[in-house]
């Protein structure tokens, strides 16, 4: 993994055509500013994730597992 | 009554304002707006998300809190304004807001929920959101295995 420091109103610049700027840092948090042309797909990770996980989540209900599953959380 | 076929439930029956409607679906299912809660008896308290527009798609969820009793919701502001609940202040599951988390089934690990995005629903307006937790370190892929423990002492 490349590593480089940068204040806020730096930038890196990813190919020919892509570009972060760090606008701000908070104590918990970094504002980034991305540029980058409209067929480039801008996603925060989790939400990523979360699409890959709903896509599996929906791909079987295997009724067999379940019965078992929901007796497990049963009060 | 609407009526709805299923793949997983035959044909169900529903009352009109018994759906959850998602006014921007979820991750991967963005044009599926509305989904119908079911319970059965035989696998309580797992809850059933039916799309109301696709046969086949069902969620199969569990409340967060009976994953994770000590769960802490932390909402960003856009899905507080998609669910029309106030923006200065956490939504407290239970009181009027139910927390649903979608459950992976897969054949090679154990199952797991997915606490990083758990469903959000206004009970009062019906309307829900898969809200992607902010900097709250959950897992989209929480084993569920930890909770067989205490599940078989009770």
């Amino acid at each position: 993994m490349l590593v480089i420091r940068r204040r806020p109103g730096e930038s890196v610049l990813i190919g020919g055509d892509v570009e972060v700027e760090v606008i701000d840092i908070g104590p918990t948090r970094v504002k980034l500013g991305i540029t980058a042309p409209k067929e480039i797909v801008v996603l925060r990770k989790e939400v990523r994730l979360t699409r890959e996980e709903n896509l599996a989540a929906a791909r079987g209900l295997a009724p067999e597992k379940l019965v078992e599953l929901a007796a497990r959380f049963r009060r | 009554m609407p009526q709805f076929a299923t793949k997983h439930f035959g044909i169900i029956e529903f009352e009109d304002d018994a759906g959850f409607e998602f006014p921007c679906g979820l991750p991967g299912f963005e044009q599926e707006r509305r989904f119908l809660p079911i319970e059965q008896p035989g696998t309580k308290p797992i809850v059933f998300l039916q799309s109301l527009t696709r046969p086949e798609l069902c969620f199969m969820t569990l409340p967060v809190p009976v994953v994770e009793p000590s769960y802490q919701l932390a909402v960003a502001p856009e899905d507080l304004r998609i669910l029309s609940l106030p923006e200065d202040r956490q939504p407290e599951i239970g009181s009027g807001v139910l927390c649903l988390a979608i459950i992976s089934v897969a054949e090679d690990r154990p199952p797991t929920a997915n606490l990083l995005a758990p469903i959000v629903v206004n009970l009062k307006t019906r309307q829900a959101a898969q809200a992607i937790q902010v900097e709250s370190g959950y897992s989209h892929q929480h084993p569920l295995v930890a909770a067989s423990g205490e599940g078989a002492c009770s």
